[in-house]
Order: structure tokens, then sequence, then C-alpha cells
């Protein structure tokens, strides 16, 4: 067996469609837009968001564990124990100086920060938390996992703004590749939704503003989609090589056989008009792959809502894969995980290759005239044998995965 | 003095308060350095018992630290 391919052996997330997978999967199945009015954001432009509901850091992580933990770390955390868990490992006996954490996240801990700047305003610089940095550092979504899992191989983050879940996974691919590692747990975690970050979205022009009817605001390639409505959550896989994974006797839920990386070296902010970055990426992840378009069954797409992006998506997949493949964007559900979604969507990739499922486009009523591609509606029940997830990030940084059924 | 601090360990520190006893030290709690800084802060607000993370560390027994918080808060 080829110890080129790498297997998902375990899934783990924590969404505003659920905490777990299991919920997880039924609510992006279902299709029910998770966006409501957030009261954190009261008194913002935007006060809409998707949070991740009942999420009780306490009950999932302990008291002494979670109040040294931002929200982003959290996230990880119980996402890693799930995935690990699935993946039928033990930490305790696994030799850990062969254990990779590769996590993505766009901004760490902001929750954190604007919290401590208002202790420093309101009180004294000598008020401020010691945990200030230790909470809101990107770095330490790998270095908490890594000392939670006892995994002593590479440990770091990447960041690549809303792509870093997507370019995380394709690095922890690489390192098993590249034999650095013998397991990797790999993934995106993002908990932005805060006054700070949200008002600079607002200011930007990127949100939707549908917000007396927020459940129907994140509707990506709808021809009434008005921006992106925010998210947060985690998504974290399991990776080994699938000859690893065999030997020992564990169940290979998908592979993934491949990932292309690219800049736009466009605008800091706006997509290239083309997308030319994005097809760079795709047709990157399918040579690396040794599949062509057409091989493609299903898209998870980027489809965060916003005009001027989904179509330009829709495009690229047109112009690489043609019209055949079924594209979904679990956007419309789980609104912008920020650097959580492309980890979170090619962990919901896997669930449609493995369950022959793909998932609706939550809040598509009226397809927008010039997108080209074929988007579900409801779920659809079909065998699939690759998949592809692709994300964006500002900065004009671009990853794409796909999945194969093992 | 005790019970207020004893208080503050179990709620701010999430101890588990049947852990916690006169005779108990910071070490025992396992609190590290950050917890202790943190500490140190928290007593100054809910407190006003202005107190070093050094002489936390130094002090270490609760029932200790209760008495020098109780010195500084008349001070």
């Amino acid at each position: 067996m080829s110890r080129r391919e790498i297997a998902v052996t375990g899934i783990g997330v924590v969404t505003p469609a659920g905490v777990g997978t299991a919920e997880t999967w039924r609510g992006i199945r279902a299709g029910v837009s998770a966006a409501d009015h957030d009261p954190c954001l009261e008194g913002q432009p935007v006060s809409i968001s998707c949070r991740v509901p009942g999420f009780d850091p306490v009950a999932l992580l302990g008291g002494r564990k979670a109040r040294r933990l931002d929200r982003f770390v959290q996230f990880a955390m119980v996402a890693a124990a799930e995935a690990v868990a699935d993946a039928g490992l033990d930490p305790r006996k696994w030799d850990g100086a062969r254990v990779g954490v590769v996590l993505g996240c766009a901004d760490g801990g902001p929750g954190t920060v604007e919290e401590q700047f208002r202790v420093m305003l309101t009180s004294a610089p000598d008020q401020v938390s010691p945990m200030l940095l230790p909470m809101q550092l990107p770095n330490m979504l790998a270095g908490c996992v890594s000392t939670e899992m006892s995994a002593r191989g590479p440990s770091m983050v990447v960041s690549t703004a809303c792509a870093s879940g997507a370019t995380a996974i394709g690095v922890a691919r690489d390192l098993l590749l590249l034999d650095r590692c013998d397991i990797v747990l790999t993934g995106g975690s993002e908990a932005m939704i805060t006054p700070l970050v949200m008002a600079g979205f607002a200011q930007m022009g990127a949100l939707s503003r549908r917000l007396d009817e927020p459940h129907l605001a994140s509707r990506p390639f709808d021809i009434g989609r008005d921006g992106f409505v925010a998210g947060e959550g985690a998504g974290l896989l399991v990776l080994e090589r699938k000859a690893d994974a065999r030997a020992r006797g564990g169940r290979v839920h998908a592979l993934v056989a491949g990932f292309g990386a690219s800049a736009d070296a466009y605008h800091v902010t706006a997509p290239h008009p083309e997308g030319a970055g994005l097809e760079l990426a795709v047709r990157a992840a399918l040579t690396d792959a040794d599949l062509t378009g057409t091989d493609v069954d299903h898209v998870n797409a980027h489809g965060t809502s916003t005009p001027l992006g989904d179509v330009i998506e829709s495009d690229v997949l047109h112009r690489i894969l043609g019209d055949h493949p079924l594209v979904t964007s679990t956007k419309g559900v789980t609104g912008h995980m920020f650097g959580a979604a492309g980890a979170v969507e090619a962990a919901l990739s896997v669930l449609a290759v493995e369950h022959a499922a793909v998932p609706p486009t939550a809040n598509l009523t009226d397809l927008d005239p010039r997108v080209r591609m074929n988007i579900s509606r409801e779920v659809e029940y079909r065998p699939l044998q690759v998949a592809l997830s692709t994300s964006l990030g500002f900065g004009g940084q671009n990853a794409a995965l796909l999945v194969t059924a093992p | 003095m005790y019970d207020q601090l004893k208080q503050i360990l179990a709620s701010k520190f999430q101890i588990d308060p049947e852990h916690i006893a006169p005779s108990s030290r910071l070490s025992d709690l396992e609190l590290d350095s950050l917890d202790i800084a943190e500490l140190a802060l928290v007593m100054e607000k809910e407190l006003d018992a202005k107190v070093t993370d050094d002489e936390l560390i130094e002090t270490q027994q609760l029932d200790s630290i209760a008495e020098l918080a109780s010195r500084r808060q008349a001070a």
C-alpha cells in the first residue's frame, strides 16, 4: 500500500449547527440557518451572527482549564478530543514525538484582547490579566492542543485568513508525506465575533444587513444575497498514512488526496476578478491528486454569500470542472467561520463522501442567473468518489483540498 | 479573611472547595505562576489587600496568606 495515501481517521467539530460531528451533520443536512440576533453585538451596526448553540466550556473542559483558554482554543480542545476519540487513538499510548499539530486561525483571541484593553482603559495597566498573552496569541491554538494531547512533534499555527483551516490541513498532509510525523491533528478554530472585529467587518461593507430576518441573511448563490454572516467554531481532523491506519485496525473515513495553495497577488481584500488565484489552487490540487476536473462529483464551495465572491467562484469552478458536480455552500447554515471554515468544510466534505450525501445550500430560493454551477437546494443522496473544498482568504490567499473515498 | 480567600479560589479559580483547607499550599492547589500573579490582582481588587505575587509564592500556606492580607488591608 502506498505511503502517499493520507487518510482522515478522526473527525471533531464544534459549529453553529451543533457541538460534535453527529449534531453538526444533522444540522447541516437539515439546511436551517443558525443565524440569529446576537446580544453581544447590541448597539453594533450589524448585530446578527451564527453562534455555537449551548457551548458550555466549563461542562466540556472543566472550570480550571476553561477559565484560562480563550474561546477559540476552547472550541479546538473540544473538537480535538472528539477527533482523537473518533480515530480510536489514545494519547497516553502513542509515541508523542511522532504526533504533530497543525491548526489554522485568522485572528487568535480578539475577545480576550478587547476585554483586557477595556480593563487597562477603565482601570490601570497594572490591572491587566497576566493571562492576556497566553490566552490571545494565535499559536496557543496548536500549543494548547499539543499539551493536552501529549503531542510533542511539530506544532504550529498557519494563518491565511479565511483559508487558514484548509491551508493547515494541506500543511499537515505534507508533514505526513515528508515522514516528519505519523499522526497529525489538524484543522482550524475561530472565535472572532467580538464588538471591535464586527465593527471592522461592518465598516468594510462585508456583512449582510438583513438584520430583521437573520435566519435568511446567509444565502450563498441566491440572487438576494448581500454579504456574509459571521460564524464561529472549530473543525479538527486526525490524519495518518492510510497504510498505518489500516495496520492498527483504524477506520478510514476518506482520503485527503490533493492540496493546492496559491496567492492572487492582486488586492488586500477584493477577489481577483477572474478568480485566477483560486483557479491556480484548484488545478494544483487536481494535479497533486492525479485527477481531472471531470472526476470531481461534489464541491463544498467557499460561497460566503457575498455579491461578488460567489459569482467569481462559480465561474472558476465551471471553467475547471464543467457543470456536472453538485455544489453546496454550507455557510448558509453556519455563516462564515473565518479560519475554521476551511477545516469544518473539509470535514463536511469527508462526511458527504462517506455518507453519499450532498448537503443543501440553506436559503437558496432564487439562484443568481450568473451562477452557472449546479447548486444543491435539498440534501441529495448519491455516491461520491471525489469532493473538492475551496477556501479563499483576505490577502488573496487560496487553498483547495480534494477528498476521495477510501 | 481566610473564608474570603477560599471563596475567591473556588469561584474565580474554579478550585473544588473541598480541596481547600487553611493548611493548603498554593502548590497543592496546582496554581502556577500565572495563576498566582492573577491571584495577587484579584486580592487587591476584591480584598483591598496589596500582596505581591512573590510574597504569595514565598508564603504559600493559605492561613498565612490570609494573615498577610489582613495586615495589608489594615495598612
